[in-house]
């Protein structure tokens, strides 16, 4: 059979971060996938060289709308580091609960988004429901539900109360059993290990070589976790196991997530029962002294990076910004060479890709010579529709 | 000092074995090494790296120091993190590809020649990342002498176009 070429993406105005994969198909299987990205280039380096360390905290925020917590606090580890700020143990605890509230809620969006693209429409409903009670604890205690804004240099600009405190550990407790049910859910429920097992394989070997960070890593069994490997905040003083498993594919990935929403509670629970006393914040001088640093942290999806160089004003020299899923981008020509076409949408969303990625497929046909326009909510509708005449459906129609 | 035996060490075997090459070399705090290279040493330095141990690239950072260019590679153990800073002139800026050393650099080496630049000697022609397709030649905006209300007025004049 003639090959075939698939330029997927990258264009659609609604989403965040067009990306393009070219797949080469033979029939259903893909022989070979390669990767562009910078469709949506915003230049936020050049523009953070051109704003103030303050403003560059909300400029820098608005990298990702889910990870925001993450490459503020990031940014932030290299001023401070640079300036020498001793930032209160306090500020540091709620930059912890912050940061794990957020895990949770891009875990939970997740697993929703990787349900959708299986056509598992209700426990996407389920997990974007529950999401919305870890949203009200973001939006109590910062403010926001999205861009909590309450790091700034040498502390958090919000301090949380005993009232506020309980009604988090409710909500968690909440979450907590209906964690259970989707713990139960992702390793016991037929039609989800029927769709994830042995899909979007990635050896251990691979994933080391090709930089795959975070979830997608753990779940080939890299031990890799920057809150255990180099502890920032107050991580090492706090107990939470480090996730791995070893199915080397979809499934692991999910594996990892929901295990990974039991231990964020866990952790939340030790940071709000010890709480320090004190202070949220220590004054920083508007003009950071000369120096560069560099901060690495574990975000939802993987290692963040950031660099900072300062020349003694208020305005930094360089800034550096690597988000994960850049560096797992490049295990997904690997994971996708072997699948099928259906197979797609899942292992794409399995990297939690800022779900923003592709939306428009074109299919060429290199014998006729034959176009044909898909776009991702058709290509998700026909993996649907590929694996029920396998018999693997949810609908039960 | 008993805190950082394993980032010490390291740093005497540098000393000892790339004598000469560098011109700074500096333990920052815990997990971080600092070291500036000479181009000609990098890829040997690298591969010594990689035997060690230090085998995720984090990323590369381009820079721009006035007369000199250069790129500052974040190669990490996962724990301890080494900082590698070469330097190359501004008026003929070039770099050799680390690709074989460390296969992913692709992108971040694409964007060393987009942002700053610089030629990455080695490094198979591709299309632009990050910048769009048909942005202007030359013009390499994380450049320091690239000012933004003129990159906007440029930008601006070719969309009129």
């Amino acid at each position: 059979m003639a090959k075939i070429t698939i330029p997927l993406g990258p264009q659609h105005p609604a989403l965040k971060e067009p990306e393009n994969f070219m797949l080469v198909l033979d029939g259903e299987q893909i022989c070979d996938a390669t990767v562009n990205l910078g469709y949506n280039h915003r230049g936020v380096e050049k523009a953070a060289e051109n704003r103030n360390y303050i403003q560059d905290i909300y400029l820098i925020e608005r990298v990702c709308g889910i990870c925001s917590h993450s490459h503020v606090s990031c940014y932030i580890g290299c001023v401070e580091e640079i300036a020498k700020a001793q930032v209160p143990d306090r500020a540091k605890a709620i930059r912890t609960l912050i940061a794990e509230l957020e895990r949770v809620h891009s875990h939970l969006l997740w697993l929703g988004v990787a349900a959708y693209e299986m056509g598992f429409e209700t426990m996407f409903m389920y997990t974007w429901r529950d999401r919305e009670q870890v949203l009200d604890c973001l939006e109590m205690i910062t403010g926001n539900r999205v861009h909590y804004g309450i790091n700034t240099i040498g502390g958090v600009r919000r301090d949380i109360n005993a009232e506020q405190a309980k009604e988090v550990l409710s909500k968690i407790a909440f979450l907590e059993e209906r964690t259970k049910y989707y713990v139960k859910l992702a390793t016991e429920e037929p039609t989800i290990l029927a769709r994830t097992q042995n899909v979007g394989k990635l050896p251990n070997k691979v994933a080391l070589e090709r930089n795959a960070v975070g979830p997608t890593a753990r779940a080939s069994g890299v031990k890799m976790d920057i809150r255990k490997d180099e502890p920032y905040f107050i991580y090492d003083k706090l107990d939470f196991e480090l996730i791995t498993y070893h199915s080397e594919d979809v499934f692991g990935r999910v594996v990892v997530r929901v295990l990974e929403l039991v231990e964020s509670y866990k952790i939340i629970r030790q940071v709000l029962s010890a709480l320090p006393e004190g202070p949220i914040a220590v004054k920083v001088p508007w003009k950071i002294p000369q120096g560069e640093a560099v901060f690495r942290y574990e975000a939802p999806r993987g290692e963040d990076i950031h660099y900072v160089k300062s020349n003694g004003t208020e305005i930094p020299e360089r800034v550096k910004v690597r988000a994960p899923t850049l560096s797992n981008f490049q295990s997904i020509p690997y994971m996708l060479k072997g699948d099928y076409l259906a197979d797609v949408p899942i292992t794409i969303a399995a990297i939690d890709p800022c779900m923003s990625c592709t939306d428009r497929a074109v299919v060429y046909d290199a014998k006729k010579g034959k176009t044909q326009v898909f776009d991702w909510e058709e290509l998700r509708k026909y993996s649907i529709e590929f694996y029920k005449k396998k018999g693997v459906n949810f609908s039960g129609k | 000092m008993s805190e950082l035996i394993k980032e010490e060490e390291l740093k005497k075997e540098i000393e000892n074995k790339f004598a000469g090459s560098f011109y700074d070399l500096n333990i920052s705090r815990k997990n971080r090494i600092w070291i500036g290279l000479n181009a000609d040493k990098a890829l040997e330095f690298m591969s010594f790296l990689k035997d060690r141990g230090y085998k995720h690239l984090s990323t590369i950072t381009g820079f721009d120091e006035g007369e000199n260019l250069g790129a500052i590679y974040h190669i990490t153990d996962y724990h301890t993190l080494v900082n590698v800073k070469i330097r190359t002139p501004k008026n003929a800026p070039s770099l050799k590809t680390v690709r074989d050393i460390y296969p992913v650099c692709e992108s971040f080496e694409r964007e060393l020649e987009d942002l700053f630049g610089i030629k990455i000697e080695g490094l198979p022609e591709g299309r632009n990342y990050p910048l769009p397709e048909g942005f202007p030649k030359g013009v390499h905006p994380l450049r320091k002498e690239v000012k933004l209300d003129e990159l906007v007025k440029t930008l601006d004049s070719k969309e009129e176009k």
